[in-house]
């Protein structure tokens, strides 16, 4: 490690810049992959938070267009182990001179699990909003949504990001806006009920119209995830392969510019395998450092997203372990591609040669 | 003993030797010298196996360059090289430079080495620290450090005032191996075995 740290104090301009181009690439994968899940995971925790069963419309795959009769409810709070059912209408529209935010019916037990900064609850004909609609909005005490007017109740605060840039209001005003019962229906179920396979059943036995699904295997099939997933993961493969590109040719760039130093070793009997190992962990190294300053800044940038009022909360993205695991696979490939290749290269070329052209 | 076969080397279409064919003794002191841009470097790195012939071949104690397996650890082994311009590698410091693939019994004997041409001071400097003639003095310590058999070295005394071009030629001249050096310095080749006069690419 000393000969290498030697190595980057010598060449303190080139290092700079590697780590540099190589901390920029790294950051934008992990950000593409990061915003990419984390879309995902936001709308998945919403269905998830007291959550274990989904009811949608029959056929119909996306929650925005999914109408579900609202007298089921009580037949299906009279079921065994049923815990509770929440009814939920999602939507979206403007809300004052907001062009577009979320707008969400809840019946009033799921409204009363919202965080309030304050203020109360809503009622009929009035919404509470969330901390960034409130800010965009200079806390307003009155809100248009499409054509009518709410008094603004309170203000709440999600854990789920998008949430905080968009309103609630109690099922049945939505209900008039959106021209349906329910998007979709949340059964929380006690936690000693053994037999979750039953409840499905005596749920879907009340009627044809529904769809009853555990929540984890609808989000698994959900169609919107899987575009979300699908292009996130064309993005980031996308920004993974220009990242490893980018720096591959940076560190061929730099071990090239070394040729006469391995053409002297070479001259001196210092064997292949043993320059090019150097020339690989120095490279991998330098790119391994860098992955640790971009985890930390990307970190960094992701909280400051996650906080900009004008992104609605809609940005928002966590590094997860599996993300760092396959970026950190991702910069060892950097690290080895980029000085494999030209290193190998080199130690098939006379050591005379390599000196004279270095 | 040294052989060289029908020696020819081309720099893309610029033949720069032609036909050489020689042959050097064991433990002897020999001297190539010709005017600029004659070969003698070419010939030297070829002699040396660091630079391979277009045709022809180098024979070193009756083994062929083109067949030995290993040819890394045949140089470090049988071979040090003196370069014109020293080569020391920059990011180290001048002892690390000198051992840089020295065997381990050999440390000791790179301050014998360093005390012997005046440099056992500035082990602990950076080559960007010393002087063009000290850098080259290393140099001559880290071609000799693991006792090769043979020695080569190009323009070894160049950056050398002559005082110490001297010292330089009297050491490389007390090293009872084959020494084999490329040199201008006329006033140095009365202490060869040998000259080879080379011209337009060919032994005169």
């Amino acid at each position: 490690m000393r000969y290498i740290f030697s190595i980057f104090r010598f060449y303190k301009f080139k290092t700079a810049l590697i780590f540099l181009l190589s901390s920029v690439s790294i950051v934008s994968m992990v950000l593409i992959g990061a915003i990419g899940n984390g879309l995902v995971d936001m709308y998945a925790s919403m269905l998830k938070s007291d959550g274990d069963i989904i009811v949608t419309q029959k056929g119909v795959a996306d929650t925005f267009f999914s109408d579900v009769n609202i007298s089921l409810v009580d037949k299906i709070s009279k079921i065994e182990n049923v815990k509770s059912v929440s009814a939920i209408i999602v939507g979206a529209g403007a809300i004052s001179k907001i062009p577009i935010a979320g707008i969400y019916g809840m019946s009033e037990n799921r409204i009363k699990k919202y965080k309030l900064l304050r203020g109360n609850f809503p009622k009929a004909k009035e919404v509470m909003i969330g901390e960034n609609i409130d800010r965009l909005l200079s806390h307003p005490k009155k809100v248009q949504i499409f054509a009518n007017s709410y008094r603004v109740s309170g203000v709440y605060k999600s854990d789920i990001g998008f949430e905080n840039g968009g309103v609630i209001m109690p099922i049945y005003e939505a209900s008039k806006i959106f021209k349906k019962d329910a998007s979709f229906f949340l059964i929380s179920i006690n936690k000693k009920a053994e037999n979750i396979e039953k409840i499905l059943k005596d749920i879907q036995n009340l009627s044809n119209a529904i769809d009853v699904k555990t929540t984890n295997s609808f989000i698994d099939s959900y169609n919107q995830f899987k575009i979300i997933k699908i292009t996130s993961l064309v993005i980031s493969s996308i920004s993974f392969l220009m990242g490893v590109l980018a720096i591959a040719s940076i560190l061929s760039i730099m071990v090239y510019d070394r040729r006469y130093e391995f053409g002297i070793k070479r001259a001196l009997g210092i064997s292949k395998s043993s320059i090019i190992f150097s020339v690989v962990l120095e490279s991998v190294a330098i790119v391994f450092i860098s992955f640790l300053f971009s985890l930390v800044l990307a970190d960094g940038i992701l909280y400051l997203l996650k906080h900009i009022d004008k992104f609605q909360g809609y940005i928002s993205g966590e590094i997860t372990p599996a993300l760092i695991f396959y970026s950190a696979g991702g910069v060892f490939l950097m690290g080895v591609l980029g000085s494999l290749i030209p290193s190998w290269i080199a130690s098939k070329t006379d050591p005379m040669v390599l000196i004279l052209r270095g | 003993m040294i052989k060289a076969k029908n020696i020819e080397h081309y720099f893309g279409k610029d033949r720069v030797l032609k036909d050489i064919n020689l042959q050097i003794e064991k433990d002897s002191f020999t001297i190539i010298t010709g005017e600029s841009g004659s070969g003698k470097t070419t010939l030297l790195s070829i002699l040396s196996t660091l630079l391979t012939p277009t045709k022809g071949e180098v024979e070193i104690e009756g083994i062929l360059i083109k067949d030995i397996k290993n040819i890394d650890k045949f140089r470090r082994e049988n071979i040090g090289f003196v370069f014109q311009f020293h080569y020391l590698i920059p990011h180290l410091k001048v002892f690390e430079n000198i051992v840089i693939n020295a065997n381990d019994k050999s440390l000791k004997r790179a301050f014998e080495i360093a005390k012997r041409v005046g440099i056992e001071n500035l082990m602990d400097r950076y080559p960007h620290e010393i002087s063009g003639g000290e850098r080259q003095r290393a140099a001559i310590v880290r071609a000799l450090i693991n006792s090769p058999k043979i020695l080569f070295a190009d323009e070894p005394t160049g950056n050398l005032d002559s005082k110490s071009a001297k010292n330089v030629f009297s050491l490389l001249r007390e090293l009872n191996i084959t020494v084999i050096v490329v040199t201008h310095n006329r006033s140095l080749i009365s202490s060869s075995d040998r000259v080879i006069e080379m011209k337009d690419g060919r032994i005169c």
